[in-house]
Protein backbone atom coordinates (compact mmCIF):
# COMPACT_ATOMS: atom_id res chain seq x y z
CA UNK A 1 0.00 0.00 0.00
CA UNK A 2 1.32 3.17 -0.89
CA UNK A 3 1.83 6.38 1.54
CA UNK A 4 -0.92 8.73 -0.47
CA UNK A 5 -3.40 5.69 -0.37
CA UNK A 6 -2.30 4.33 3.15
CA UNK A 7 -3.36 8.53 4.52
CA UNK A 8 -6.42 8.33 2.75
CA UNK A 9 -7.34 5.26 4.46
CA UNK A 10 -6.45 6.88 7.99
CA UNK A 11 -8.20 10.00 7.36
CA UNK A 12 -11.30 8.05 6.32
CA UNK A 13 -10.94 5.86 9.70
CA UNK A 14 -10.76 8.94 11.83
CA UNK A 15 -13.48 10.68 9.94
CA UNK A 16 -15.91 7.57 10.34
CA UNK A 17 -14.31 7.28 13.59
CA UNK A 18 -15.07 11.28 14.66
CA UNK A 19 -11.00 10.86 15.98
CA UNK A 20 -8.92 14.31 15.79
CA UNK A 21 -6.89 13.53 12.93
CA UNK A 22 -4.02 15.17 13.80
CA UNK A 23 -3.46 12.25 16.45
CA UNK A 24 -4.31 9.51 13.56
CA UNK A 25 -2.58 11.12 10.48
CA UNK A 26 -0.04 12.73 12.75
CA UNK A 27 -0.70 15.89 11.27
CA UNK A 28 1.00 19.30 12.41
CA UNK A 29 -0.64 21.65 14.43
CA UNK A 30 0.40 25.37 14.91
CA UNK A 31 -0.49 27.49 17.00
CA UNK A 32 -0.41 31.25 16.68
CA UNK A 33 -0.27 33.30 19.92
CA UNK A 34 -0.89 37.17 18.43
CA UNK A 35 2.16 37.75 16.37
CA UNK A 36 4.54 36.97 18.95
CA UNK A 37 4.79 33.63 19.21
CA UNK A 38 3.79 30.30 17.38
CA UNK A 39 4.01 26.11 18.60
CA UNK A 40 4.75 23.88 16.15
CA UNK A 41 3.25 20.51 17.25
CA UNK A 42 4.27 17.10 15.22
CA UNK A 43 7.08 18.55 13.26
CA UNK A 44 9.45 16.16 11.34
CA UNK A 45 12.57 18.29 11.71
CA UNK A 46 14.14 22.28 11.07
CA UNK A 47 14.90 22.89 8.08
CA UNK A 48 16.28 26.23 8.16
CA UNK A 49 16.78 28.72 10.99
CA UNK A 50 17.48 32.26 10.51
CA UNK A 51 16.23 35.28 12.38
CA UNK A 52 13.78 36.12 9.60
CA UNK A 53 12.49 32.91 8.45
CA UNK A 54 12.32 29.27 10.37
CA UNK A 55 11.15 26.14 8.08
CA UNK A 56 10.37 23.13 9.56
CA UNK A 57 9.13 19.64 7.96
CA UNK A 58 5.81 18.13 8.23
CA UNK A 59 3.49 15.47 7.18
CA UNK A 60 1.67 18.33 5.08
CA UNK A 61 4.59 19.56 3.31
CA UNK A 62 7.17 22.79 4.59
CA UNK A 63 6.08 25.33 7.27
CA UNK A 64 7.76 28.32 6.95
CA UNK A 65 7.58 31.35 9.83
CA UNK A 66 8.58 34.47 8.46
CA UNK A 67 8.80 37.66 10.45
CA UNK A 68 11.63 39.89 12.25
CA UNK A 69 13.59 39.11 15.57
CA UNK A 70 12.78 35.15 15.15
CA UNK A 71 14.55 33.33 18.19
CA UNK A 72 13.28 28.97 19.07
CA UNK A 73 12.49 29.67 22.54
CA UNK A 74 12.38 25.56 22.59
CA UNK A 75 12.95 22.77 20.09
CA UNK A 76 12.03 18.82 20.90
CA UNK A 77 11.55 16.11 18.83
CA UNK A 78 7.72 17.01 18.86
CA UNK A 79 7.02 20.37 18.96
CA UNK A 80 9.08 23.58 18.36
CA UNK A 81 8.28 27.04 20.08
CA UNK A 82 8.97 30.48 18.14
CA UNK A 83 9.14 33.70 19.89
CA UNK A 84 9.17 37.17 17.63
CA UNK A 85 7.47 39.22 15.38
CA UNK A 86 5.59 37.08 13.41
CA UNK A 87 4.71 38.30 9.90
CA UNK A 88 3.31 35.37 8.24
CA UNK A 89 2.98 31.47 8.36
CA UNK A 90 2.94 29.41 5.17
CA UNK A 91 1.95 25.67 4.06
CA UNK A 92 3.82 25.06 1.16
CA UNK B 1 11.98 30.80 29.60
CA UNK B 2 14.23 28.46 31.77
CA UNK B 3 12.17 26.66 34.45
CA UNK B 4 12.89 26.51 37.42
CA UNK B 5 13.18 22.71 37.44
CA UNK B 6 15.70 23.51 34.81
CA UNK B 7 17.63 25.68 37.06
CA UNK B 8 17.78 22.84 39.99
CA UNK B 9 18.77 19.99 37.76
CA UNK B 10 21.76 22.49 36.44
CA UNK B 11 22.38 24.02 32.50
CA UNK B 12 24.33 25.04 30.25
CA UNK B 13 24.78 27.09 27.33
CA UNK B 14 26.71 25.85 24.21
CA UNK B 15 28.17 27.43 21.46
CA UNK B 16 27.67 25.28 18.06
CA UNK B 17 30.10 26.28 15.40
CA UNK B 18 30.07 24.24 12.24
CA UNK B 19 28.24 23.65 8.68
CA UNK B 20 24.47 21.85 8.74
CA UNK B 21 23.27 22.97 12.45
CA UNK B 22 19.52 22.07 11.63
CA UNK B 23 20.91 18.20 10.59
CA UNK B 24 22.64 18.47 14.48
CA UNK B 25 19.84 19.71 15.84
CA UNK B 26 17.62 17.40 14.49
CA UNK B 27 19.65 14.38 15.72
CA UNK B 28 19.17 16.00 19.05
CA UNK B 29 15.91 16.39 18.98
CA UNK B 30 15.80 12.51 17.80
CA UNK B 31 17.48 11.60 21.20
CA UNK B 32 14.96 13.43 23.07
CA UNK B 33 17.69 16.37 24.19
CA UNK B 34 15.25 19.31 24.37
CA UNK B 35 17.14 22.81 23.58
CA UNK B 36 16.12 25.99 25.34
CA UNK B 37 16.71 29.84 24.13
CA UNK B 38 18.30 28.37 20.46
CA UNK B 39 19.91 31.89 18.90
CA UNK B 40 21.40 32.33 15.70
CA UNK B 41 24.09 34.99 15.79
CA UNK B 42 25.87 34.04 12.68
CA UNK B 43 25.37 31.30 9.63
CA UNK B 44 27.26 28.76 11.41
CA UNK B 45 27.03 29.96 14.97
CA UNK B 46 24.05 28.44 16.95
CA UNK B 47 24.04 29.21 20.91
CA UNK B 48 21.50 26.84 23.16
CA UNK B 49 21.25 26.01 26.99
CA UNK B 50 20.11 22.58 27.28
CA UNK B 51 20.40 20.23 30.78
CA UNK B 52 23.52 18.88 31.89
CA UNK B 53 22.87 15.42 31.43
CA UNK B 54 21.39 16.03 28.05
CA UNK B 55 24.98 17.94 27.17
CA UNK B 56 26.91 14.36 27.95
CA UNK B 57 24.48 13.00 25.49
CA UNK B 58 25.42 15.29 22.69
CA UNK B 59 29.27 14.00 22.41
CA UNK B 60 28.57 10.99 20.60
CA UNK B 61 26.27 13.05 18.03
CA UNK B 62 29.50 15.34 16.90
CA UNK B 63 32.38 12.29 16.08
CA UNK B 64 31.58 11.83 12.55
CA UNK B 65 30.66 15.61 12.06
CA UNK B 66 32.67 18.94 11.36
CA UNK B 67 30.48 21.03 14.55
CA UNK B 68 32.74 22.03 17.21
CA UNK B 69 31.11 22.44 20.67
CA UNK B 70 32.15 24.54 23.22
CA UNK B 71 30.37 25.50 26.55
CA UNK B 72 29.99 28.89 27.72
CA UNK B 73 28.47 29.35 30.55
CA UNK B 74 27.26 27.18 33.87
CA UNK B 75 23.94 28.25 35.45
CA UNK B 76 22.06 26.10 38.16
CA UNK B 77 21.55 24.85 41.33
CA UNK B 78 24.53 22.28 40.91
CA UNK B 79 26.81 25.00 40.25
CA UNK B 80 26.15 27.74 42.44
CA UNK B 81 26.13 25.12 45.46
CA UNK B 82 29.41 23.25 43.99
CA UNK B 83 31.06 27.03 44.43
CA UNK B 84 30.54 26.25 47.97
CA UNK B 85 32.26 23.05 48.09
CA UNK B 86 35.81 24.28 48.51
CA UNK B 87 34.98 27.67 50.73
CA UNK B 88 33.38 26.05 53.54
CA UNK B 89 33.41 29.42 55.92
CA UNK B 90 31.88 31.30 53.24
CA UNK B 91 28.83 29.10 53.13
CA UNK B 92 28.67 28.67 57.10
CA UNK B 93 29.26 32.61 56.95
CA UNK B 94 26.18 33.18 54.35
CA UNK B 95 24.35 30.73 56.45
CA UNK B 96 25.34 32.20 59.54
CA UNK B 97 24.42 36.01 58.93
CA UNK B 98 20.69 34.61 56.19
CA UNK B 99 19.93 33.24 60.27
CA UNK B 100 20.84 36.36 61.81
CA UNK B 101 19.49 38.81 59.68
CA UNK B 102 15.85 36.50 60.03
CA UNK B 103 16.33 36.60 64.12
CA UNK B 104 16.84 39.70 63.86
CA UNK B 105 13.74 40.76 61.63
CA UNK B 106 11.85 39.94 64.78
CA UNK B 107 12.81 43.12 66.58
CA UNK B 108 11.38 46.81 66.27
CA UNK B 109 14.61 48.70 66.04
CA UNK B 110 12.88 52.12 64.29
CA UNK B 111 9.91 53.97 66.08
CA UNK B 112 8.96 56.74 64.16
CA UNK B 113 6.15 59.24 64.99
CA UNK B 114 4.31 61.43 62.49
CA UNK B 115 1.67 63.90 63.59
CA UNK B 116 0.68 65.12 67.10
CA UNK B 117 3.56 68.16 66.82
CA UNK B 118 1.96 69.75 70.19
CA UNK B 119 2.32 66.63 72.33
CA UNK B 120 5.53 66.91 74.24
CA UNK B 121 8.20 64.71 72.97
CA UNK B 122 9.23 63.76 76.73
CA UNK B 123 6.00 62.85 77.20
CA UNK B 124 4.92 61.12 74.40
CA UNK B 125 8.38 58.96 74.72
CA UNK B 126 7.66 57.90 78.13
CA UNK B 127 3.70 57.04 77.85
CA UNK B 128 5.89 54.38 75.12
CA UNK B 129 8.71 53.22 76.96
CA UNK B 130 5.83 52.42 80.44
CA UNK B 131 3.97 49.94 77.39
CA UNK B 132 7.81 48.31 76.84
CA UNK B 133 7.93 49.85 73.50
CA UNK B 134 11.44 50.67 72.84
CA UNK B 135 14.26 49.77 70.29
CA UNK B 136 14.67 46.32 70.47
CA UNK B 137 11.51 45.15 71.52
CA UNK B 138 10.38 41.67 69.78
CA UNK B 139 7.30 42.35 67.59
CA UNK B 140 5.17 39.64 68.82
CA UNK B 141 5.19 41.73 72.42
CA UNK B 142 3.71 45.07 70.86
CA UNK B 143 0.32 45.19 70.77
CA UNK B 144 -0.41 48.14 68.18
CA UNK B 145 -4.34 48.24 69.75
CA UNK B 146 -3.21 48.79 73.31
CA UNK B 147 -0.96 50.95 72.62
CA UNK B 148 -3.51 53.22 70.20
CA UNK B 149 -5.46 53.12 73.31
CA UNK B 150 -3.28 53.92 75.89
CA UNK B 151 -1.76 57.22 73.38
CA UNK B 152 -5.92 58.71 73.16
CA UNK B 153 -6.00 58.11 76.68
CA UNK B 154 -2.89 60.19 78.03
CA UNK B 155 -3.56 62.84 75.19
CA UNK B 156 -6.71 64.21 74.90
CA UNK B 157 -5.99 66.23 72.16
CA UNK B 158 -5.59 63.64 70.39
CA UNK B 159 -8.49 62.53 67.88
CA UNK B 160 -6.77 59.67 66.29
CA UNK B 161 -3.89 57.30 66.70
CA UNK B 162 -2.18 54.23 64.76
CA UNK B 163 0.24 52.03 65.04
CA UNK B 164 2.02 50.37 61.97
CA UNK B 165 4.37 47.10 62.12
CA UNK B 166 6.25 47.52 58.91
CA UNK B 167 9.24 45.10 59.07
CA UNK B 168 11.50 45.81 61.77
CA UNK B 169 10.06 49.90 61.78
CA UNK B 170 7.21 50.86 64.08
CA UNK B 171 5.48 53.69 63.11
CA UNK B 172 3.12 56.25 65.76
CA UNK B 173 0.94 58.28 63.37
CA UNK B 174 -1.41 60.95 65.53
CA UNK B 175 -3.88 63.34 64.84
CA UNK B 176 -4.65 65.97 66.96
CA UNK B 177 -8.44 67.53 67.17
CA UNK B 178 -9.13 71.17 65.84
CA UNK B 179 -9.39 73.62 68.81
CA UNK B 180 -12.68 75.21 68.72
CA UNK B 181 -12.65 78.36 67.33
CA UNK B 182 -14.65 82.01 68.93
CA UNK B 183 -15.71 79.94 72.14
CA UNK B 184 -17.37 82.39 74.81
CA UNK B 185 -14.78 82.97 77.76
CA UNK B 186 -16.39 85.87 79.53
CA UNK B 187 -16.94 89.77 79.82
CA UNK B 188 -13.63 90.96 77.96
CA UNK B 189 -12.36 93.82 75.62
CA UNK B 190 -10.41 93.77 72.60
CA UNK B 191 -6.55 95.68 72.86
CA UNK B 192 -4.29 96.64 70.30
CA UNK B 193 -1.67 93.63 69.65
CA UNK B 194 0.58 96.32 67.78
CA UNK B 195 0.92 100.07 67.47
CA UNK B 196 -0.60 101.06 63.71
CA UNK B 197 -2.80 103.69 62.44
CA UNK B 198 -6.95 102.29 62.24
CA UNK B 199 -8.57 102.05 58.35
CA UNK B 200 -11.76 100.29 59.41
CA UNK B 201 -13.90 99.71 62.76
CA UNK B 202 -16.11 96.85 62.89
CA UNK B 203 -18.01 96.06 65.92
CA UNK B 204 -19.98 92.84 66.69
CA UNK B 205 -20.51 93.01 70.37
CA UNK B 206 -19.22 95.96 72.41
CA UNK B 207 -18.79 99.73 71.95
CA UNK B 208 -16.18 100.90 69.37
CA UNK B 209 -13.38 102.87 71.83
CA UNK B 210 -11.44 104.29 68.70
CA UNK B 211 -12.22 106.06 65.06
CA UNK B 212 -10.72 105.24 61.60
CA UNK B 213 -7.60 107.21 61.29
CA UNK B 214 -6.53 106.86 65.19
CA UNK B 215 -3.29 106.57 65.98
CA UNK B 216 -2.85 103.25 68.59
CA UNK B 217 -0.11 101.87 70.51
CA UNK B 218 0.15 98.28 71.84
CA UNK B 219 -2.01 97.97 74.41
CA UNK B 220 -4.43 100.23 73.48
CA UNK B 221 -8.51 99.70 74.17
CA UNK B 222 -9.94 99.03 71.04
CA UNK B 223 -13.47 97.77 71.47
CA UNK B 224 -14.91 97.75 75.14
CA UNK B 225 -17.09 94.71 75.86
CA UNK B 226 -19.41 96.82 77.72
CA UNK B 227 -22.36 98.02 75.70
CA UNK B 228 -26.48 99.41 76.03
CA UNK B 229 -29.23 96.76 75.29
CA UNK B 230 -32.32 97.26 73.64
CA UNK B 231 -34.03 98.71 76.82
CA UNK B 232 -30.95 100.89 77.27
CA UNK B 233 -29.65 98.58 80.33
CA UNK B 234 -25.82 98.78 80.67
CA UNK B 235 -24.80 94.98 79.68
CA UNK B 236 -20.98 93.49 80.01
CA UNK B 237 -19.98 90.94 77.93
CA UNK B 238 -17.29 89.53 75.30
CA UNK B 239 -16.53 92.23 72.72
CA UNK B 240 -16.26 91.22 69.44
CA UNK B 241 -15.11 92.60 65.79
CA UNK B 242 -12.62 93.74 63.62
CA UNK B 243 -10.17 96.48 63.68
CA UNK B 244 -7.85 96.98 61.01
CA UNK B 245 -5.18 99.36 61.18
CA UNK B 246 -1.70 100.50 59.28
CA UNK B 247 0.97 98.61 60.76
CA UNK B 248 4.48 99.02 60.18
CA UNK B 249 6.98 96.10 60.85
CA UNK B 250 10.48 96.03 59.86
CA UNK B 251 12.87 93.13 59.49
CA UNK B 252 17.11 93.31 59.62
CA UNK B 253 19.48 91.20 57.55
CA UNK B 254 23.05 90.96 57.54
CA UNK B 255 25.66 89.47 55.26
CA UNK B 256 29.42 89.37 54.84
CA UNK B 257 31.80 90.99 52.32
CA UNK B 258 33.71 88.06 52.49
CA UNK B 259 33.69 84.21 52.86
CA UNK B 260 35.99 81.55 53.44
CA UNK B 261 35.52 79.13 50.79
CA UNK B 262 36.72 75.09 50.63
CA UNK B 263 38.96 74.47 47.70
CA UNK B 264 39.33 70.56 47.23
CA UNK B 265 43.03 69.20 47.44
CA UNK B 266 42.12 66.09 45.59
CA UNK B 267 43.19 63.50 48.58
CA UNK B 268 40.35 61.50 50.03
CA UNK B 269 40.14 58.92 52.62
CA UNK B 270 37.01 56.60 53.17
CA UNK B 271 35.59 54.72 55.96
CA UNK B 272 32.96 52.49 56.48
CA UNK B 273 30.57 51.91 58.90
CA UNK B 274 28.38 49.02 59.90
CA UNK B 275 24.89 49.43 61.72
CA UNK B 276 23.59 46.80 63.42
CA UNK B 277 20.46 48.14 65.31
CA UNK B 278 21.15 51.00 67.40
CA UNK B 279 25.31 49.78 67.65
CA UNK B 280 27.43 51.65 64.84
CA UNK B 281 31.13 49.78 63.87
CA UNK B 282 32.92 52.23 62.50
CA UNK B 283 35.72 50.27 59.84
CA UNK B 284 38.65 52.34 59.25
CA UNK B 285 39.72 55.61 60.71
CA UNK B 286 37.74 59.35 60.34
CA UNK B 287 39.13 62.37 59.29
CA UNK B 288 39.58 65.76 60.85
CA UNK B 289 35.92 67.97 60.18
CA UNK B 290 37.78 70.89 59.97
CA UNK B 291 40.11 69.71 57.19
CA UNK B 292 37.28 67.53 55.23
CA UNK B 293 34.26 67.37 53.99
CA UNK B 294 32.40 63.95 54.45
CA UNK B 295 29.87 62.61 52.08
CA UNK B 296 27.74 59.60 52.73
CA UNK B 297 26.66 56.46 50.73
CA UNK B 298 23.88 54.02 52.88
CA UNK B 299 22.97 50.29 51.68
CA UNK B 300 19.99 49.18 53.84
CA UNK B 301 19.86 45.81 53.76
CA UNK B 302 16.16 44.27 53.35
CA UNK B 303 14.66 40.88 52.79
CA UNK B 304 11.63 41.67 50.07
CA UNK B 305 9.60 44.42 52.55
CA UNK B 306 11.15 43.22 55.90
CA UNK B 307 13.68 45.88 56.80
CA UNK B 308 16.62 43.98 58.10
CA UNK B 309 18.66 45.99 60.95
CA UNK B 310 21.55 46.26 58.88
CA UNK B 311 23.28 49.06 57.25
CA UNK B 312 26.45 50.13 55.51
CA UNK B 313 27.48 53.53 55.24
CA UNK B 314 30.52 54.87 52.86
CA UNK B 315 31.74 57.62 54.07
CA UNK B 316 33.82 59.86 52.22
CA UNK B 317 36.45 62.51 53.33
CA UNK B 318 37.71 64.39 50.76
CA UNK B 319 40.24 66.93 52.15
CA UNK B 320 40.15 70.83 51.59
CA UNK B 321 42.45 73.80 51.93
CA UNK B 322 39.80 76.82 52.84
CA UNK B 323 40.23 80.32 50.93
CA UNK B 324 39.46 83.75 51.82
CA UNK B 325 37.10 84.96 48.50
CA UNK B 326 35.00 88.20 48.76
CA UNK B 327 31.70 87.83 47.64
CA UNK B 328 30.11 90.67 45.11
CA UNK B 329 27.93 93.16 47.08
CA UNK B 330 24.91 92.50 44.52
CA UNK B 331 25.21 88.54 46.27
CA UNK B 332 25.67 89.96 49.91
CA UNK B 333 22.66 92.39 49.55
CA UNK B 334 20.23 89.49 47.94
CA UNK B 335 21.60 87.18 51.11
CA UNK B 336 21.44 90.08 53.44
CA UNK B 337 17.58 91.24 52.15
CA UNK B 338 16.52 87.52 52.07
CA UNK B 339 17.46 87.15 55.74
CA UNK B 340 15.36 90.67 56.21
CA UNK B 341 12.63 89.18 55.06
CA UNK B 342 13.17 85.56 56.61
CA UNK B 343 12.95 88.04 59.96
CA UNK B 344 9.38 89.83 58.75
CA UNK B 345 8.33 86.73 58.06
CA UNK B 346 8.75 85.37 61.29
CA UNK B 347 7.09 88.56 63.09
CA UNK B 348 3.49 87.00 60.79
CA UNK B 349 4.11 89.20 57.76
CA UNK B 350 2.34 87.72 55.07
CA UNK B 351 4.12 89.00 51.08
CA UNK B 352 0.53 89.36 49.75
CA UNK B 353 -0.68 91.85 52.60
CA UNK B 354 2.34 94.18 52.42
CA UNK B 355 1.31 97.44 50.79
CA UNK B 356 4.84 99.21 51.03
CA UNK B 357 7.49 98.56 51.43
CA UNK B 358 11.25 100.42 52.27
CA UNK B 359 14.62 99.25 51.85
CA UNK B 360 17.98 100.65 53.79
CA UNK B 361 21.37 99.19 52.95
CA UNK B 362 24.43 100.11 55.37
CA UNK B 363 27.62 98.96 55.60
CA UNK B 364 28.80 97.38 59.38
CA UNK B 365 31.12 99.11 61.25
CA UNK B 366 34.13 96.82 60.24
CA UNK B 367 33.40 97.01 56.97
CA UNK B 368 33.66 93.57 56.29
CA UNK B 369 29.50 93.57 56.07
CA UNK B 370 26.29 94.63 54.76
CA UNK B 371 23.30 95.64 56.48
CA UNK B 372 19.89 95.52 54.71
CA UNK B 373 16.73 96.94 56.88
CA UNK B 374 13.05 96.40 55.20
CA UNK B 375 10.43 98.20 56.69
CA UNK B 376 7.17 97.53 55.55
CA UNK B 377 3.54 98.89 55.88
CA UNK B 378 0.68 95.88 56.49
CA UNK B 379 -3.10 96.09 56.44
CA UNK B 380 -4.26 93.77 59.16
CA UNK B 381 -6.69 92.72 62.04
CA UNK B 382 -4.71 94.48 65.43
CA UNK B 383 -7.45 93.40 67.81
CA UNK B 384 -6.36 90.89 70.50
CA UNK B 385 -8.81 89.76 73.19
CA UNK B 386 -8.08 89.79 76.55
CA UNK B 387 -10.70 89.02 79.45
CA UNK B 388 -11.23 91.52 82.19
Amino acid sequence: MGPALKQNLKRKVAHTLDLPSEVLLDQATIHLMGDAEVHIVNHKGLVGYTRDCIKTRSIQGMIEVMGSNLEIVSFSSSEIRISGKIRQVMLT
Amino acid sequence: MISLWMWWYGYVTVRLRGPGLERLLNKMAELDIVLHKVERPTVDVMLARLKVKDFRRLRPLLWDSQISVSILDKHGAPFFFGKFRHRTFLAIGLLVSLALMSYLSNFIWFIEVSGGESIPTEALKEVVADLGLRSGVARSVVQPRLIEGVLLKQFPTLAWAQVKMKGTRLEIVLTERDQPQGEYTGPGNLYAAQDGVVTEVFVLRGTAKVRVSDTVRQGDLLVSGEYYDAHGRKQSGAAQGVVKARVWYEGVGEAALTRWEPIYTGKSHRQYLVTIGSIKIPLGRSAPKETHIPSEREWQLSLGRAMVPLRLTEINYREVEYQKVSVPRQEAERIALQLAWESLLRQGVEREQVREERQRVDFLADGDGIRVTVQVEVLGDIGLFRTH
